[in-house]
């Protein structure tokens, strides 16, 4: 993890995206859109996408927000980045069809999604402990909303004003390489000592009971 | 007679204490996984999540964003009456659950499995959850509200039917398999408090499993010290695996293993592994026979 924040204003420019490596430590300034699973299988399987400029806004901030309505309007409660790794199937065509440079969520994304950012220019990035309270408190204004009526308050679209809105890391580069990838190698390593210590023999295998 | 409305009360009550405030032996654990750490990531994600909690305790928003499944597990004793019968406790956790909604103090997150449709109060089929078992032979009424998250229920849910010949290196293999997966990016949000069932049938099994996650305090052994070696040997293999905080490289993946076990068939051996995410959330009602209420964040 890098040491000092780098404050990035959106939307993302390529330069900025490329300019990112693994483990640096960011906020954004501007405005995000977000959304969840619906938001996903919607944009590819019915070509169904809210009435944004994505040029203008191209980061996408993976969460579902606890809002409340107040007599000022919205109010968000808590805000709680989730796992993006569950939009895989979805997210590379995702990141192609909208030109999005920043990914906003919790754990990583796969394959696909890394080769869609390489080619784009883009990064994902990832939470920094449970922090929706805290993420709140940086939300300037909520701007919009779409698809309140047929999805709900979770999985809607919201269009949220955000000012040094983090600290976030860097978790997949615009070189498609993956933070987390490169840790869980290093663990694959060690696992046969930990089996070891739980006295699982190095060749152990299930019983198998179909052919 | 307990009455129902006393009943809906406890239970909004304690949701609404799990969902804003973390449990005291939960909270402890984290603070002891914070001096253990030395990753500046593995260390950051636990002072931002400490800092959100107390955050939330203070009135300012939630423990985590993500209520998850709302379930209720209630202990009556043999003497317990409820106004309205035992079916009242289903009403009231209903009652319960779509207010603590209505107030934000539960994100709306229940939907149809297959249209997901989001009927906006977190009440429907199945929903909220409600275990009931009976115990002693008092006249009150206990009742813990877990809000359970989605990162440890969808990612660190597990099961496996072994046999006989797998024995306990079959067990301990799947349980450790599990967390990796489970803490891969920081799916379950470690240091998770990893449940293990063992025995039972399939859905006996998930059940040990879920209740060895949920309700037992933090790092508590099982009295058999057979199962609890095996609780051992599995907390000081998983802080050997090299993860730590949300996935981050470090040693506290897990904050505790628990074991629980039941008798299953002589052909059989089946395993589940259930995970509870680093924030525990769970609060107790207890409630006397007159109706007094008292909230404890302690589970017994």
């Amino acid at each position: 993890m890098s040491d000092t924040i780098r404050h990035l204003q959106l939307p993302l420019t390529e330069d900025d995206a490329r300019g990112l490596r693994l483990g640096d430590v960011v906020t954004v300034t501007g405005r995000v859109f977000t959304g969840r699973s619906l938001f996903h299988i919607r944009a590819i399987e019915q070509e169904l996408v809210p009435p944004i400029d994505f040029s203008e806004m191209n980061c996408f901030f993976h969460v579902g927000p606890v809002m409340q309505q107040a007599p000022d309007g919205w109010q968000v409660v808590s805000i709680e980045p989730t796992s993006s790794i569950r939009f895989e199937r979805y997210g590379g065509a995702v990141v192609r069809k909208l030109g999005l440079r920043a990914l906003i969520g919790k754990t990583t994304m796969g394959r696909g999604t890394a080769a869609a950012l390489r080619d784009v220019g883009g990064v994902h990035l990832t939470k920094i402990g449970i922090c929706g309270n805290l993420l709140r408190d940086q939300v300037r204004r909520v701007v919009d909303v779409h698809f309140l009526d047929e999805l709900g308050k979770t999985e809607a679209t919201w269009i949220f004003e955000v000012e040094r809105f983090g600290p976030f890391f860097v978790d997949i580069d615009a070189c498609g390489n993956n933070y987390f990838e490169a840790l869980d190698e290093g663990i694959g390593q060690q696992l046969a000592d930990v089996y070891e210590s739980l006295g699982v023999p190095a060749d152990f295998a299930y019983t198998e009971v179909n052919p | 007679m307990i009455p129902r409305a006393t009943i809906a009360e406890a239970m909004y009550e304690a949701m609404r204490l799990a969902a804003t405030t973390l449990p005291p032996d939960v909270e402890a654990a984290l603070s002891r996984a914070l001096e253990e750490e030395s990753d500046p990531l593995a260390r950051r994600h636990l002072e931002v999540s400490l800092e959100n909690a107390r955050a939330a305790a203070e009135g300012k928003g939630l423990v985590c964003a993500d209520t998850g499944f709302p379930l209720f597990y209630v202990t009556a004793g043999g003497d317990t009456r409820v106004e309205g019968g035992f079916d009242a406790l289903y009403r009231a956790a209903a009652e319960a659950t779509a207010r603590a909604t209505a107030d934000a103090l539960l994100r709306p997150t229940m939907v149809d499995p297959l249209s997901r449709r989001n009927p906006g109060g977190n009440v429907g089929p199945g929903m909220p959850k409600v275990d009931l078992r009976f115990e002693g032979d008092g006249s009150g009424l206990e009742i813990i509200a877990a809000p359970k998250g989605g990162g440890s229920e969808i990612f660190g849910t597990f099961y496996r039917m072994m046999y006989p010949s797998d024995g306990e290196a079959g067990i301990v293999k799947f349980a450790i398999d599990c967390i990796r997966d489970g803490c891969y990016a920081g799916k379950i949000c470690p240091p998770a408090i990893v449940g293990i069932g063992i025995g039972g049938t399939a859905d006996l099994c998930m059940k040990l499993a879920k209740d060895a996650a949920v309700l037992r305090p933090v790092g508590r052994h099982h009295p058999d010290p057979a199962v609890a070696a095996i609780e051992q040997k599995l907390f000081a293999a998983a802080r050997r695996l090299g993860l730590g905080p949300m996935g981050a490289r470090g040693v506290s993946s897990v904050m505790a293993v628990h074991v629980e076990t039941a008798l299953t068939h002589t052909a059989a051996l089946p395993v589940a592994v259930n995970a509870q995410c680093l924030v525990g959330r769970r609060w107790r009602a207890i409630i006397s026979s007159d109706g007094d209420i008292q909230y404890t964040g302690e589970l017994p």
